[in-house]
């Protein structure tokens, strides 16, 4: 049974990074329509724009506090620069393009951005190691081991879905994104700027991703070009299982993926090797039974 | 109307431009290229990926290429000819790895190439060059089917153009399992591979004979490269409590998993091949990999002259990336290759009446008879096309303060200096992150340290020294590479 | 951009060769001088190795495109194409198959053009399933993969598990029947899904074919894939060894080369005939509005199943040739960037169209291929080329007339909204619209 919760906290621990890089791809799907393969790179920008602050601006002999603070705003700043960009650049021209024209776009960016890194930031043509900022020891509950590190990163994953919550359902601005995800036109008509609120989107999606990257880097120590790829397409996943456009799907998409990955491998035969089927046995299995996922309520007419 | 003349003038502007700038490179290219003596050109082509996830390893190997080409040019070894490279991206996929052996072997130039990295790649490759009868000298296959065809038993070379300086799994499996039991007294160990070519075959091989040798093993486990977290396979190695952690894969994988083995409160080393024999493993595994083991072919680094040699002229080229795994098996292959063309090219010098397909043909002939004394120890070929050299050494990753007090001997500073320098500028951060995980003095990394050195000359031999069973080890030995290639 | 065309129009409208005129035979030998035309520069483009020198070549092609566009030839040319459209195709069809001739027996562009057409297949059945019945497919490789195993399995590879060596055509009909069977298998538990959540479904099918191969060690080997496949043998003619024709010896691998411009003539019968069919229509009206095309009486979980499968058969059949061109195949060939790569085929090309498909599929090996000069920085040139492409053609380099018709009388205003008026260089618009 010890074994059982230990694996019930491993799979927390992975479903958190999940959520977090899963509610940038529901809201801007929510907002526009676009499955956003780009985002997992943005998540790894997020990752490497934290590492460079620490290696460069960051002071030696900072307290831990004061150079995870300063890590967090260059990790976010990094993201939410290249996110800006991205949809300034690549995909606003397209917003009235065939659907499926962003999609291709957004794969050139995913590309553009992991050659950019490789390429660009030195020595990051194989894993930079990142600093451990959250050490001490691990915590003990029962035979539970938990690294202090991952604790901070399920918390964080649950307070950061809160207060988007209460972001979109309280404020001016979130009022504005619920009623352009609703209809556009309508939300135009209605003196929203809906520019903005898609920028505002894209924004948002980026800064969790960044703080998604810079726990990932704390937790293993290390980062790299490529972390962004597999990462974004089990977040998409995790996105869809919730019921994309979902915000509260999206976290607990990403909470089951994880739960899904960690049992199978330790409770199925040949785990391991096969869990990634596993979770996506249960993914199809889902849309199934739910065609809109988990918390998706209406069926996107758009084909 | 306005809108027009704007429309038109930015047309034509670009065009200008355009062509102003690529007659500026064409000039730049042409001065370059301007020294041209009597010496024909010969080229030694390279196949491995240079860009994407697998660029690190790729990269070592056509640099390590590159300045055995660079050396033999200096040296003039062959004399009348200038040697050049001709390197091209595979991008770790078969249908292009075929496509650049169909480039390469279409210029006349194009004598002999070193690749590919991947085994599957290499399996698209063989049958192109061999076609046109081009040598291929792969630093990095490891699938036994490649040198031995389809049957283990009865082993026949399937393509006579292929040779390999790196060792098949069915040598390092068995040679880092014989260390595991008997030097590590290991008798429980823990399995995991990623599941690919590489790092299934090894352990394959590995766990054949470690059983062999009266151990166990108590689990076996996959990871996915790409995926970071292996918090769940960690928590079953944990319950599992082996005595030792063997990996079968590459570094990157690798790093993450010990330093997440070390994180759990797991003190059971981590053992793995020459996949994970690179600085970046501890680099950027942390505190975690001290303690670790790979093994690598051939006497150690520090004590084969010829290897001080390779590290000191592969820093001195200067080259924007550091040799990774592959690179100084790379270094050799090319050396074999020029040797043979020295040998295939001996004496008809003059003869410019050599085509082609001609030097082709000897070289090959040639390179089946080469010795070297390489980077790795003596390099030579058997029937099959393998390297006959057996001689593996261990490495474990030793702690920096412990590193540094090796470090007395000439030759071992040597190695110090090259592994502060393969990291290159990044100096400062590392030496952060070390700092932060360890409690070494600063501006310290920990280092791989040889561990023991031997031959494994087969199964019989090995066997006859310790085993009772040595028929039953020998049977075994077989399947154990039927089932890994 | 539409301003001057339009004012451009107006002011060429009189010139004597606005008007595809002329006697026939002017015609014909025009469309065969221009096809000559186009092979010669592409062979001459091919052959420039220097980047420098590619950079100038490509900006006097797009020079020289440019000026014969703005003084209305192109206009011509592509009139005349439209009225000769049976000559234009044995015209291109005889420059395809002239191709090899060029190289001097170089093999090199050749098996790159093989993979080209390989890739096209597979391309135009994607182009089925997306382009016509607008299902996007994330898993489309594995289709691809399913018919290479089989290829590889059945086809006598050295490695293979499988004692069996079928032939050929019994291999690639076996191919195509097992991919077609797979495809009605991931098919039919998601028909109730519509747009990405299909799409999801989809990509999670091809990594699970993906997954299964690397550990069904039994048949599939493994990650080892299989080995060893032998080359194509016609009775005693093997499509692996250098032959000799009008004089030109050519490279072992130009056999495969014809044999796929069969294969992609074959796949574009199969497309139109889809295309302008009633089953074509019926999935156009699904793609648009799957409601109401079930309204009218659409069949569309027939419908829908029939396209998964058409498509699937397509891809196998590109995949058992695959098999035998590459001498092997193994897991890694068939990951999602594969699938991906797929679709950048599709729609870069132009949707629902064959030529948008062939080109779409050249340029995704061309031009990888041409960046080889920039060495390292290549696959960021070519992530860098994938978005300006999409920037300017957002509907793809040759968008379908059908289609561009649709979305005009649809919604005008969105139809301007486009960026670029949806004209290809040799493809006419106002008159065809």
């Amino acid at each position: 049974m010890n074994q059982f919760f230990q694996q019930f906290a491993n799979g927390l621990v992975l479903g958190s990074t999940y959520a977090l890089i899963a509610l940038g791809y529901t809201m801007v799907y929510g907002i526009i329509q676009l499955i956003n393969f780009a985002h997992g790179e943005i998540f790894m920008m997020g990752a490497f724009g934290g590492l460079a602050t620490h290696a460069w601006i960051v002071p030696d002999g900072a307290p831990a506090a004061l150079a995870l603070l300063m890590v967090l705003v260059g990790a976010i700043l990094t993201s939410v620069a290249t996110a800006v960009l991205m949809e300034r650049l690549a995909y606003r021209p397209l917003r009235n393009a065939p659907r499926l024209a962003p999609l291709i776009t957004a794969i050139g960016v995913s590309i553009v951005l992991q050659e950019g890194i490789r390429l660009f930031y030195p020595g990051a043509k194989t894993a930079r190691p990142f600093p451990r900022l959250i050490s001490g020891e691990n915590l003990h509950l029962g035979e539970i081991t938990i690294a202090r590190v991952s604790i901070v990163q399920v918390l964080t994953a649950v307070v950061l879905t809160v207060g988007l919550t209460l972001f979109i359902r309280r404020t001016r601005t979130g009022k504005a994104m619920r009623a352009t995800a609703e209809d556009p036109q309508t939300a135009q008509l209605m003196g929203i700027n809906v520019d903005r609120i898609i920028v505002i989107t894209f924004v948002l999606g980026a800064a969790l991703a960044a703080v998604a990257g810079v726990l990932q880097g704390m937790r293993f120590g290390q980062i790299d070009f490529r972390m962004g790829f597999l990462m974004g397409i089990k977040a998409f996943t995790a996105a869809v299982l919730g019921g994309i456009g979902n915000v509260a799907g999206a976290v607990l998409g990403g909470f089951m993926l994880g739960l899904v990955e960690v049992l199978a491998t330790e409770y199925l035969p040949l785990g391991s090797a096969w869990k990634d089927v596993w979770a996506f046995v249960v993914l199809i299995g889902i849309l199934v039974f739910r065609p809109s996922g988990l918390l998706g309520e209406r069926v996107a007419a758009r084909a | 109307m306005r809108r027009t003349n704007r429309t038109f003038r930015l047309i034509a502007g670009l065009a200008v431009a355009v062509l102003v700038l690529g007659a500026c490179g064409g000039n730049d290219d042409g001065d370059t290229g301007g020294t041209t003596d009597d010496a024909k050109i010969l080229k030694i082509g390279v196949i491995a990926p240079l860009t994407g996830d697998l660029s690190a390893l790729g990269l070592g190997i056509r640099n390590g290429v590159d300045l055995a080409i660079q050396q033999a040019n200096e040296g003039n070894k062959i004399e009348g000819y200038k040697l050049e490279l001709a390197a091209e991206d595979d991008t770790a996929k078969p249908d292009v790895g075929a496509q650049v052996a169909t480039k390469l072997s279409s210029d006349d130039e194009v004598v002999a190439v070193v690749g590919t990295l991947n085994s599957s790649v290499a399996e698209s490759v063989q049958p192109v060059l061999d076609g046109e009868g081009i040598a291929m000298v792969s630093p990095a296959n490891t699938a036994i089917g490649l040198t031995m065809g389809a049957d283990q038993k009865n082993p026949q070379r399937p393509h006579p153009n292929y040779f390999r300086v790196a060792t098949t799994d069915a040598v390092q499996g068995p040679f880092a399992a014989d260390f595991a039991s008997k030097d590590l007294k290991a008798t429980e160990v823990a399995i995991v591979h990623d599941n690919k070519t590489y790092g299934k075959g090894l352990t394959e091989a590995f766990a054949e004979r470690f059983k062999a040798n009266g151990g166990e093993v108590v689990l076996t486990e996959t990871v996915n490269p790409g995926d970071k977290d292996f918090g769940a396979v960690v928590s079953r190695i944990r319950r599992a409590k082996p005595d030792l952690i063997y990996y079968g894969g590459e570094y990157p994988e690798a790093s993450l998993l010990s330093s997440q083995i070390d994180a759990a409160g797991i003190d059971a080393p981590l053992m793995g091949g020459d996949g994970i024999y690179d600085d970046t493993f501890f680099e950027t595994g942390g505190d975690g990999t001290v303690g670790d083991f790979a093994t690598s072919v051939g006497a150690p680094l520090t004590e084969l002259e010829s290897a001080a040699d390779f590290i000191e002229a592969y820093d001195a080229a200067g080259f924007d990336d550091p040799p990774s795994a592959y690179g100084g098996y790379a270094y050799d292959a090319a050396n074999v290759i020029i040797k043979g063309l020295e040998e295939a090219l001996g004496g008809g010098e003059g003869d410019s009446a050599a085509d082609i397909a001609t030097i082709r043909t000897d070289l090959i002939e040639a390179i089946q008879g080469v010795e070297i004394d390489g980077v790795t120890g003596p390099v030579a070929f058997d029937e099959l096309g393998d390297t006959t050299t057996k001689v593996l050494t261990v490495y474990k990753v030793t702690a920096p303060r412990a590193c540094a007090e090796e470090a007395s001997g000439e030759e071992e500073d040597e190695d110090a200096t090259t592994t502060t320098a393969a990291a290159g500028e990044e100096e400062d951060e590392d030496a952060t992150t070390t700092t932060a995980a360890s409690d070494a003095e600063a501006g310290d990394k920990p280092c791989w340290k040889p561990e023991k050195t031997g031959e494994f000359s087969g199964s019989d031999d090995e066997a006859a020294e310790g085993e009772s069973d040595s028929s039953t080890t020998t049977a075994k030995d077989k399947s154990a590479g039927g089932a890994a290639e | 951009m539409r301003n001057w065309r339009a004012a451009l129009d107006r002011r060429t409208a009189r010139l004597p060769w606005r008007r595809a005129t002329g006697p026939s035979w002017l015609q014909i030998a025009a469309v065969v001088v221009v096809v000559a035309l186009v092979l010669a520069v592409t062979v001459v483009g091919l052959a420039i190795e220097e980047s420098s020198s590619f950079v100038a070549f490509l900006a006097t092609v797009f020079v020289a495109v440019t000026v014969i566009q703005l003084s209305g030839i192109g206009r011509w040319v592509a009139e005349t194409f439209k009225n000769h459209s049976r000559i234009a195709a044995v015209a291109g069809v005889a420059a395809a198959f002239a191709f090899p001739f060029t190289q001097g027996g170089s093999g090199y562009w050749v098996r790159v053009f093989a993979s080209v057409g390989v890739f096209a297949v597979a391309a135009l059945g994607l182009n089925v399933v997306v382009g016509l019945a607008g299902l996007l497919d994330l898993g489309y490789v594995a289709f691809f993969g399913v018919g290479a195993y089989t290829g590889a399995l059945l086809g006598g590879a050295a490695l293979s598990p499988v004692r069996l060596q079928l032939p050929f055509l019994a291999v690639v009909l076996i191919g195509a029947a097992v991919a077609a069977g797979v495809g009605v298998i991931i098919g039919a538990p998601t028909l109730r899904l519509r747009g990405d959540y299909l799409a999801i479904v989809t990509l999670g099918f091809g990594e699970i074919f993906r997954i299964t191969v690397n550990n069904w060690t039994g048949l599939t080997r493994g990650p080892n894939g299989v080995a060893g496949i032998p080359d194509l043998a016609a009775g005693p003619f093997d499509f692996g060894e250098r032959h000799e024709l009008f004089g030109v010896s050519l490279a072992g691998f130009t056999n495969y080369y014809f044999l796929e411009i069969v294969l992609v003539l074959v796949a574009i019968l199969v497309f139109t005939r889809m295309d302008e069919s009633r089953v074509g229509r019926a999935w156009v009206a699904i793609r648009e509005d799957e409601t109401a095309a079930e309204a009218m009486g659409i069949n569309t979980t027939r419908l829908k199943l029939l396209a998964f499968a058409i498509g699937a058969a397509m891809a196998g059949v590109a995949g058992t040739v695959n098999a035998h061109v590459t001498s092997q195949v193994s897991p890694d060939s068939y990951t999602f960037i594969e699938s991906i790569l797929l679709v950048a085929a599709v729609v870069l090309g132009g949707m629902g169209t064959v030529p948008g498909a062939l080109l779409g599929s050249t340029l995704l090996f061309v031009i990888p291929e041409k960046l080889r000069a920039f060495q390292q920085s290549r696959l960021l040139l070519f992530g860098i080329a994938l978005i300006l492409i999409m920037r300017f053609r957002p509907q793809g380099l040759i968008p379908s007339r059908r289609r561009t018709r649709e979305l005009r009388q649809d919604d005008p205003a969105e139809g301007d909204a486009m960026g670029s008026p949806p004209s290809a260089p040799v493809t006419p618009t106002a008159s065809s619209g």
